[in-house]
This record gives structure tokens, sequence and C-alpha cells, in this order.
């Protein structure tokens, strides 16, 4: 050891609980849905005039159009992903990309999607693809959800990790694969929860198409869950409506079930203290 | 002073875009192969700095860095990725050797087993305790057969228990691996318990230098004391 001293100068991410035990799971699977459903039926019995309920749909037609629903959300989730992700990671690539990236993204995030919506709509009309208005439009809603919540989760990941790969030799493509993308898991699982949610709001009015066409009629609404739901309220087919919420709502709670609390549950796992 | 320099720095000087005044200045040191140096000082005051500089990943703003190739550095917080178990953040730490994969299982387990961890490779390190998370990260420096093992406040926040079994270990591997290692702590009492040199890094430069000739292990004897007052006198000085 040598020392030559040449001049002397005295100079989260908030994280999303999760139900951990059985019985806590069979809790948010059955009372939470039993609870809206009860409202509905409660609602629609105390509105005059307050027919029996009678669906006048099968339940097999309700459980196909809701397949429908669900693959188009199931689309536009896939596709938000898939572009959310680039985005995210380009927006906070720098300082200055982020500086210009972010109030861009703001913007495009307070934009009312469905003031947008009758230009899509008349736009994929042109195009004979009125399906592509409903996934795009449910797209548009994910997105954002999800972009957000991914660049938060960016800037939480630990610089102390990144010297470490860096230290290690892990560059480029290696260090997207096996660090970055892995402890954003958390956040796109948390990001996901709420981008799907967003798009069940949105379903109902992305499948009643004919009333953002000029002229249009009931034939070019789309074959799903969320027409079927706006078509009986408005004919008063309380049965129906009924039928169709009870179904929604059993998707959603089996969905959260065996998906988004497993997924939650997992993602624990890519959390950093 | 012993022989070729491993390391060396050379009116070394450190400019944070962020910060107006310099964080280092005129920082010139050697540190010869084998040695175990200890940086210690109160905190903002450069010594993370130099550790970087040393592992490559800060670049000096004037001045030279003469370095090894071969560094490796485990971190505060001790850096393990949590969704990897024990043994494959060892294995990550090793992803650009390319080694065949009977060489990386026999590393892992030999680095492991070094730092007493390989009963619990599989776990992940929300599992494990911080003093056994830095032993992770202990194993997954020495995985690479680094020339330098650089440790930066590897102990600073684990309990006194944990640090003191932390210490014995740290010398034990050290002299049977012949490894040198420069580390940064904030605690002179750890510093004087560990290296050879301590350097005091204050006022923005290497302060003074101390040679420490005393046996392990050193806390509590007499010799220690006098050597932490040393230092102590030269820091509040």
């Amino acid at each position: 050891m040598r020392h030559s001293r040449h001049v002397r100068h005295v100079s989260h991410t908030a994280t999303l609980s999760y139900p951990h035990s059985l019985v806590q799971r069979l809790y948010s699977l059955v009372l939470g849905p039993l609870f809206i459903v009860a409202l509905v039926f409660l609602l629609v019995n105390v509105l005059p005039p307050a027919a029996v309920p009678h669906a006048s749909i099968p339940l097999s037609t309700i459980l196909l159009a809701t397949l429908h629903t669900f693959i188009r959300l199931a689309i536009a989730y896939v596709l938000a992903v898939a572009v959310a992700v680039p985005l995210a990671l380009l927006a906070t690539s720098s300082h200055t990309i982020e500086e210009f990236l972010l109030p861009v993204f703001d913007i495009l995030e307070s934009v009312p999607i469905l003031a947008l919506f009758p230009v899509f709509v008349v736009l994929f009309l042109q195009f004979g693809f009125l399906n592509g208005a409903a996934i795009f439009i449910l797209f548009l809603t994910m997105l954002w959800d999800i972009v957000t919540t991914l660049v938060g989760g960016v800037k939480i990941i630990p610089k102390e990790i990144y010297q470490a790969a860096h230290a290690f030799g892990v560059r480029g493509t290696a260090l997207f694969t096996q660090v970055t993308l892995p402890a954003l898991v958390p956040q796109l699982v948390t990001g996901s929860i709420i981008a799907v949610a967003q798009g069940w709001n949105l379903i109902i009015v992305a499948e009643v198409l004919h009333t953002y066409i000029p002229g249009g009629t009931t034939e070019q609404d789309l074959f799903g869950i969320g027409a079927i739901l706006v078509k009986a309220a408005s004919a008063g087919d309380h049965g129906t409506f009924v039928m169709a919420v009870f179904v929604i709502v059993v998707l959603i709670a089996v969905l959260n079930l065996v998906l988004w609390q497993r997924l939650l549950h997992y993602s624990q796992r890519f959390r950093f203290d | 002073m012993h022989d070729t320099p491993l390391i060396s720095f050379s009116n070394v000087s450190k400019r944070y875009p962020e910060n107006e005044t310099p964080s280092l200045a005129h920082v010139s040191f050697t540190v010869a192969a084998g040695e175990f140096v200890c940086l210690v000082g109160p905190s903002g005051g450069g010594k993370t700095s130099i550790l970087k500089m040393i592992a490559g990943l800060v670049e000096p703003t004037s001045g030279r860095v003469d370095r090894p190739g071969e560094v490796a550095m485990t971190f505060q917080s001790g850096a393990l990725l949590p969704w990897l178990t024990a043994g494959e953040n060892v294995a990550f730490g090793l992803a650009r050797r390319n080694l065949p994969q009977d060489e990386l299982a026999a590393r892992i387990e030999r680095e492991l087993s070094r730092v007493g961890m390989l009963a619990l490779k599989d776990k992940h390190p929300g599992e494990l305790s911080g003093g056994q998370r830095q032993r992770v990260g202990i194993a997954r420096a020495l995985a690479l057969e680094p020339q330098v093992l650089l440790l930066d406040e590897p102990f600073s926040a684990l309990d006194a228990k944990t640090t003191a079994e932390l210490h014995d270990d740290l010398v034990r591997i050290w002299r049977e691996t012949g490894k040198t290692i420069v580390m940064v702590s904030h605690l002179i009492e750890e510093a004087v318990s560990l290296a050879e040199w301590v350097l005091l890094v204050q006022h923005d430069t290497i302060d003074e230098i101390f040679r420490i000739e005393l046996p392990y292990p050193r806390r509590d004897t007499e010799g220690f004391h006098k050597e932490v007052m040393r230092i102590r006198n030269a820091f509040f000085r």
C-alpha cells in the first residue's frame, strides 16, 4: 500500500394485498359476486313494471356471447401488453426521452377514449372490420393503465441491481430478459388487473356500435355480452339482464380466483425488498 | 509498497454532474495483490465512488485508475435477484462465462459451501436473512474467481452477532483464497477488525492511511482498541 497526496483539499409501488388462505379466496369468489347479483336482482324487481324475470335469450347464447366478449378482451389485452412494455422501457430509457414522453403519455391518457370512439367505429367500418373498432378501443383503454404501472415499476428497480448486472457483464438483451423484464412482473400483474377491469367497464359500450354509426341499425352491433346487456336493459328484459350480469360476474370471479390471485401471489417473488 | 501494485490511483478526481464541488479530489494510492484494504470515513465522503472506479462502474473525471480486469463486487443490499434461488443468483454472476454445466454446478457448490450456504442453495432471497443474503452475494462474487473482491458496506444492515460471524468468515475466506479485498465501511471498529490497511476517506480525498499489524482475531484486544483510537483521533481532528 502506497499513498501519495498531491494536494490536500478540505473540503412500490404500493403493494396489492391478495387473499392467502382458501377461505379468503372463496370469500372473494362467492360473497363478492353474490352481493352484486343480489343487488342487480333487487333493482330490476323494484323498477316498475316489475315483471317476474324471465330470460328471453337462452343461457347458451349468453355464454357464447360472453366467450366472444372474452376473446375481444384477451386480444386487446395481449396487444396492450405487447405495446406497453417497449413503450414503458423507451420512456424510461433516458432522462431526456422521459422528459419528453411522460407528459405526452399524460395527455394521451387523459383524452376521453369514448369521445374518439365514433371516429374509430367509422374508420373500421370502411374496412368492414367492426370487431377491430371494439378491440382497438379496448386496447387503448388498457394500454395506459399498463404503461403507467410499468413506468413506475422501472423506476423502483434498485440501481444496485443494474450495477451488479453490469459488473457481471450482463448487458443488452440479456439484461432485458434476465433483469428488467422479471423485475417488472409485479407491476405487469397489477397493471393488467386494473387494465382488464377497465376493459370490462368499457365492453358495455364497445359492442353496441350502431349508436356511433350515422343511420346505424342494431344489426351492426357486435355479438357479445355487452350488447346483450344493453339490449336487455332497453327492452325491459330483466330476466336476460340478470342472467347476463350473473354470467359476467361469475366469469370475472373465476378469472380472479384462478388467474389474477395466483399471479399476484406468484409476482410477490419478483418484488425487491 | 511490497510488489507491483494491482490497483493504482494516480491523482484521481471525480465530479458528478449534479454536484458543484468534486466528490473526490487528488486521490492517489496503490494496492498490492493479496492485501486487505478498508476504506472508512463519513457518509458521502467518496468511499463508494472509489470502489466503483475500481469495479469499472464509474469513470474518473480526471487522473488515472489502473485496475485488473478480473474484479467482482458485492453490494450493500446484496443486490440479489429476488426471483432466483441462492444457487441461481451465483449462476447469474457466471452467466457471461459460458462454463460447461458440470463446472458451473461445481463452482456454485464450492462457493456456497465456502460461505456456509450450501444447505440453503434452493432458497429465494426473500426466505433468507440479511446475513445469509450477504453470504450469497460474496459467493456470487467469489464464483467469478476474481483477482480483486470489492465489498461495499456489506454488513451495514446486519445485527452485531451476524456481523461478527461474517467478519470471521471473511478473514477466513481472504486467507483461504489469497484474494485482494477492498472493502468500504463507515465503522472504524469494523475496518480495524478486518483490514491490513485502513484508508481514511474524508474531506474528498484519502486523508490518511493506517497500517494495522495485529494478529487475528482482533476484536476487543488491547491493540485493537489502540488502533481504533488512533484512527478515531484522525477522523475527528
